[in-house]
C-alpha cells in the first residue's frame, strides 16, 4: 500500500504552470532504452533523465534507473544499449523504478526527441505496473528543431544529426542518461534560438512544435 | 536522487586539476554543477557584471578573453580557452569582477559552479586549491612529470640534481688530526673502506684532504716516509659548500676545479663529504670527466670531441628532467671552460700566452652566453676589452690582438660555435676596444638611441668577463649601471622597442602562427622576457647579466611583487624547456646543431603543454604590460 500512497501523493501535486519562462522554471528531459522498437510488444528497460532548471542543466538533479526484467531482451537488442542480461535481472523492481521516476519528475513538463516513442513506453509501463493513466505535457525536439532551423530541418532527421550540427558530443550513445544529457543540451540551443521568435516559455515552445507538425503534415 | 554518468567523470578525469582530485570531491563538485549553453558571440562574463558569481569549466566549444579595459578599441582576442580549461580563477579568488570580457567563440557548453561552492571546494580539496592558487607552477609540475615519463631510459631512483647536499650525505666523514702519520691515515682509510680522509682541527674545521688517487701519486711512487704527518701531503685548497647548497652546485664545482670531492661545511665545521659517486645521476653524465678533458685537451681537435660530449651530456640531463635553468647554466659553464681552453691554446700557439700584452686583456661573452642562457645552437657573440699600456695607442694593441682573436673565433667555430653572422666577435676591429673606447661607444648608444644603437645595446649590455683581466669588464659594468640608470629617455626607448615584439596570441587561432603553422619560441617566447629583464636591471642598477637573476634582483628595487616575478620566471623557464626539447628532438633526427631552429608547431604539442605555453605567453603579456606601465607606453 506504500506504493498507492506514493502514487496518491504524486497525484496530489499541483500541476506545473507551463507559461512560466524557461529561465525561471524546471522541465525534465528524458530518454528510454527498450527491448526493441515495437511500441506494442517491447518492454521498457531503462530511463535516463536530466532536469533543466532555470535554463541550466542541473548535474545533481538527474535520474537513471534500470527496470528489473522477467525475461532478458534479445542479444541483438543488448548490443544496442549495452545493458546485459545480469544487469537487466539485477535492476530495480519496475513499480519502484517508476515511482522513483515520478518522484523525481514531480509535475514538471517533459521533453524528448521523438516523443511518441518515449511517451508510449513510459505511459504503458506506468499503466501496467502502477495502474496510472499518465497524461503529461510533452515537448518534441524532433519537431521543434526543424521548426527553428528550416534549412537544416530538410537534411537532419535523427538525434545524432542534430547534436552533431551543434557540436554536442554524446559520450555514450544509447545509454539513456547520456542521450538525455545530449538531448537537454540540444534543448538549451533551442531555447536560445526560440528567444528570437519571442517564445520564452514551455507553452511557447510547444506552440512552435505544433506549427511545425502542421508544416510537416502538409508538405 | 542524482545520477552522474560515468562519462562526465571521465571528462573531468582527463583534465587538470580534476585528474588529481579525490573521486569523492569530484563527485561533490559535479553534483553541484550546472551545464549552461552559450551561442557563438554571446558574452559569458564581463567586468560590468560585478563580482564573479561562478566558476566555469568548458565542456565543449571555445571561449575568448578580450581585454576590455586597457585597449577598448582593440578587438583582438588575447586568450583562447578550450574544452577542459577553467576560468576566471584570478577574479574568483580575489572576489572581484573579471578584467576581461569572456565571450563564446563558438557554440559553447560550460559546467558552472556557484562561487560559494567553489570556496567550499577550495577548503575541501588540496589538489584543487593548489591548482587554483599556484596555477602555472602546477601545470609545470604536470608537464615535468610527462617529460620524465617520455624519456624512458631515466630510472626512477636517480638522484635529483635539485636535492640539497644535506640529503645526499650518507655518513659522517672519516677524519683524522693533521699530525696523524701517513701510515696511520692509510690504515684508517683501509679499515673504514673509504676513498678519502679529511684532516680536521679541534673545532672540526677541515684542513686538508687525501684521496686514493693521491696515494699512488704522492706516496707510493715517490716512496715517501710513512711516519711523517699526513697534512704535509694533503690537498689543502679545499672546495667547500654549505649543506643547503644543491647537488648541481657540487657537480659544477667538481667539474670546474677537477676535484672528486666537495666538503660540506656548516659554520666552518665539517659536516659531510660529497663525492662524485654520491651524485649517482651525475656520474653517468660524467660532468667531471668532461671538465677534465677540456682542461687537458692539447689541441682544437681534442676539444671538438669534448664539444660532442657536452651535447650528449645535455641530452642525458634532459632525460633526467633537469630544470631549464640548471641545464642552460651547465651548458654555459662548459662552454665557458671550452672557450677558455681555446683561448689558452691559441694564445700559446701565437706565443702570446703569459706575455705582458695579455695581462691587460679581457675576453667578454655577450648575448645569451653573457646571460648564461646558452642552448645547443648558440652562435658566437664575443668581444675584447683591453687597457692601453703607457706609450702605446689603442690601435697598437688592437693590431696585436686581432690576429689572435681571429684564431680564437675560428677555433670556437670548429668546436661547434658558428661564427656570428652579424660579426659580433672579438676579431672584428669594432668590438676589440679599450675600456675608454667601450665607454665612448656605450655613451653614444645611450645618447642617440637610434634603432641600431638599441639593437647593439640588446647584445652588448649583456656582457660579462669570461677570460683574462676580469676587473676591466667589471669596471665597465659598474660604469654602465651608473650611466644607464640616470638616462630615462634611453630606457624609455629600449622599452618601446621591446614592446614591438608581442607574444603570439591572437584572434582566430589561439596561437598566432606563421605560414608554416609554427611559432618562434626564441623570438616570440624568450626575447620578451630577456628584453624586459635587461631594461629593469638597467633601471634598478642591477649588475647581473642572467635574465632570472635580473628579474629577481630588479623586482625588489622596483617594488614588483615576488609572486608576480615567480610567475614570469616559471613561464620563461617553461618556454626554454620546450625550446631545448625541440632542439633535442631535432638532434635526435640527425640534424646538425647549426640547423637547429626555434620554430615549433603548437598543434603538435600535447594538450597540457599547449595550455602551459599559452599561460606562459600570457605571462609575457603581463610582463610587457608592467614595462608599459613603468614607462608610460
Amino acid at each position: 500500500m506504500a506504493q498507492q500512497q506514493r502514487l496518491a501523493a504524486w497525484r496530489a501535486l499541483p500541476r506545473s504552470d507551463l507559461t512560466q519562462t524557461l529561465a525561471s522554471s524546471r522541465c525534465v528531459v528524458v530518454d528510454v532504452e527498450t527491448s526493441g522498437l515495437n511500441l506494442l510488444d517491447d518492454r521498457l528497460i531503462s530511463i535516463g533523465a536530466v532536469a533543466l532548471v532555470n535554463g541550466r542543466i542541473a548535474m545533481g538533479d538527474s535520474y537513471s534507473v534500470v527496470l528489473q526484467q522477467e525475461t532478458v531482451s534479445e542479444r541483438s537488442n543488448i548490443l544496442v544499449h549495452g545493458i546485459g542480461g545480469n544487469a537487466q535481472r539485477a535492476g530495480i523492481p519496475a513499480a519502484d523504478a517508476l515511482l522513483g521516476f515520478l518522484d523525481y519528475l514531480g509535475r514538471d513538463p517533459l521533453v524528448a526527441f521523438h516523443v511518441s516513442f518515449d511517451e508510449t513506453m513510459i505511459r504503458r509501463a506506468l499503466h501496467d505496473y502502477l495502474g496510472l493513466q499518465f497524461k503529461h505535457p510533452w515537448l518534441d525536439l524532433a519537431y521543434l528543431m526543424p521548426g527553428l532551423n528550416p534549412p537544416l530541418g530538410k537534411i537532419h532527421r535523427s538525434l545524432d544529426d542534430w547534436v552533431s550540427a551543434f557540436g554536442i558530443r554524446i559520450d555514450a550513445r544509447h545509454d539513456a542518461l547520456a542521450d538525455a544529457l545530449a538531448t537537454a543540451q540540444l534543448l538549451q540551443v533551442a531555447i536560445v534560438q526560440a528567444d528570437k521568435k519571442k517564445a520564452f516559455t514551455y507553452a511557447g515552445l510547444r506552440d512552435l512544435e505544433k506549427a511545425q507538425r502542421w508544416v510537416s503534415a502538409v508538405s | 536522487m542524482s545520477a552522474i554518468h560515468s562519462s562526465q567523470l571521465a571528462f573531468f578525469a582527463a583534465h587538470a586539476p580534476f585528474d588529481r582530485m579525490e573521486p569523492g570531491h569530484l563527485l561533490w563538485m559535479l553534483e553541484r554543477m550546472s551545464l549552461a549553453y552559450y551561442a557563438a558571440g554571446e558574452v559569458i562574463i564581463s567586468p560590468e557584471q560585478g563580482s564573479v558569481e561562478r566558476f566555469l569549466v568548458i565542456k565543449q566549444g571555445k571561449v575568448n578573453g578580450e581585454q576590455s579595459v586597457a585597449h577598448a578599441t582593440e578587438t583582438d582576442a588575447w586568450l583562447e580557452l578550450v574544452a577542459g580549461e577553467c576560468f576566471p580563477l584570478g577574479a574568483l579568488l580575489a572576489k572581484r569582477p573579471v578584467a576581461s570580457v569572456y565571450r563564446a567563440a563558438s557554440d559553447t557548453f560550460c559546467y558552472e559552479l556557484a562561487a560559494a561552492d567553489f570556496n567550499v571546494l577550495l577548503g575541501m580539496s588540496a589538489a584543487f586549491r593548489d591548482f587554483c592558487t599556484r596555477r602555472i607552477a602546477n601545470l609545470l609540475e604536470h608537464s615535468k612529470q610527462l617529460i620524465q615519463a617520455q624519456y624512458t631510459q631515466s630510472s626512477a631512483e636517480q638522484q635529483s640534481l635539485t636535492s640539497p647536499l644535506a640529503a645526499i650525505i650518507h655518513r659522517a666523514p672519516v677524519t683524522c688530526a693533521p699530525d696523524t702519520s701517513v701510515r696511520q691515515a692509510l690504515h684508517l682509510m683501509h679499515e673504514s673502506r673509504v676513498g678519502s680522509m679529511v684532516a680536521v682541527d679541534g673545532q672540526r674545521r677541515p684542513l686538508g684532504i687525501l684521496t686514493l688517487p693521491d696515494v699512488l701519486e704522492r706516496i707510493a711512487l715517490p716512496q715517501i716516509d710513512l711516519d711523517q704527518p699526513v697534512i704535509g701531503i694533503m690537498t689543502t685548497q679545499l672546495t667547500t659548500l654549505p649543506p643547503q647548497a644543491l647537488a648541481h652546485e657540487a657537480a659544477l664545482a667538481m667539474a670546474k676545479h677537477g676535484f672528486r670531492h666537495v666538503l660540506v661545511v656548516e659554520d666552518g665545521r665539517l659536516v659531510g663529504l660529497v663525492s662524485e659517486k654520491d651524485l649517482f645521476a651525475l656520474q653517468r653524465v660524467g660532468l667531471r670527466q668532461i671538465g677534465s678533458s677540456i682542461r687537458h685537451a692539447d689541441s682544437i681537435a681534442a676539444l671538438q670531441g669534448v664539444a660532442a660530449d657536452i651535447r650528449r651530456m645535455a641530452h642525458n640531463m634532459m632525460a633526467q628532467g633537469v630544470a631549464a635553468e640548471q641545464l642552460t647554466q651547465f651548458i654555459s659553464t662548459f662552454n665557458d671552460l671550452l672557450t677558455v681552453r681555446v683561448i689558452e691554446l691559441e694564445s700559446a700557439a701565437s706565443a702570446l700566452h703569459d706575455t705582458p700584452l695579455l695581462q691587460g686583456v679581457c675576453w667578454m661573452a655577450l648575448g645569451s652566453e653573457g646571460r648564461f642562457e646558452q642552448t645547443l645552437n648558440t652562435d658566437q657573440d664575443n668581444a675584447l676589452i683591453f687597457t692601453v699600456p703607457e706609450g702605446k695607442t689603442a690601435d697598437d694593441v688592437r693590431a696585436q690582438l686581432l690576429p689572435l682573436a681571429e684564431r680564437i673565433n675560428a677555433g670556437l667555430d670548429l668546436c661547434g660555435f658558428p661564427l656570428c653572422k652579424g660579426r659580433v666577435m672579438a676579431s672584428n676591429p669594432e668590438w676589440c676596444l679599450s675600456l675608454e673606447e667601450w665607454k665612448r661607444n656605450f655613451s653614444g648608444w645611450i645618447m642617440h638611441g637610434t634603432p641600431e644603437a638599441l639593437l647593439h645595446a640588446s647584445i652588448f649590455f649583456d656582457f660579462r668577463a669570461l677570460y683574462g683581466t676580469q676587473h676591466l669588464a667589471e669596471d665597465l659594468r659598474a660604469w654602465l649601471s651608473r650611466v644607464a640608470r640616470d638616462n630615462t629617455r634611453f630606457l624609455h626607448q629600449m622599452a618601446e622597442n621591446a614592446l614591438v615584439n608581442r607574444p603570439p596570441l591572437g584572434i582566430v587561432r589561439d596561437f598566432v602562427v606563421g605560414k608554416e603553422n609554427t611559432l618562434d619560441l626564441k623570438l616570440n617566447g624568450i626575447t620578451p622576457f630577456v628584453d624586459a629583464a635587461r631594461i629593469f636591471s638597467l633601471a634598478a642598477g642591477v649588475t647581473h647579466t642572467g635574465t632570472i637573476q635580473r628579474l629577481r634582483s630588479s623586482a625588489e628595487k622596483l617594488n614588483i611583487h615576488a609572486a608576480e616575478v615567480d610567475a614570469w620566471i616559471d613561464a620563461l623557464l617553461f618556454i626554454q624547456v620546450l625550446r631545448m626539447r625541440h632542439h633535442d628532438e631535432m638532434s635526435g633526427q640527425g640534424n646538425a646543431d647549426a640547423v637547429l631552429d626555434n620554430r615549433i608547431n603548437p598543434e603538435r604539442l600535447n594538450e597540457l603543454d599547449r595550455r602551459i605555453l599559452k599561460e606562459a605567453f600570457r605571462q609575457a603579456r603581463k610582463l610587457q604590460a608592467r614595462l608599459a606601465l613603468e614607462y608610460h607606453l
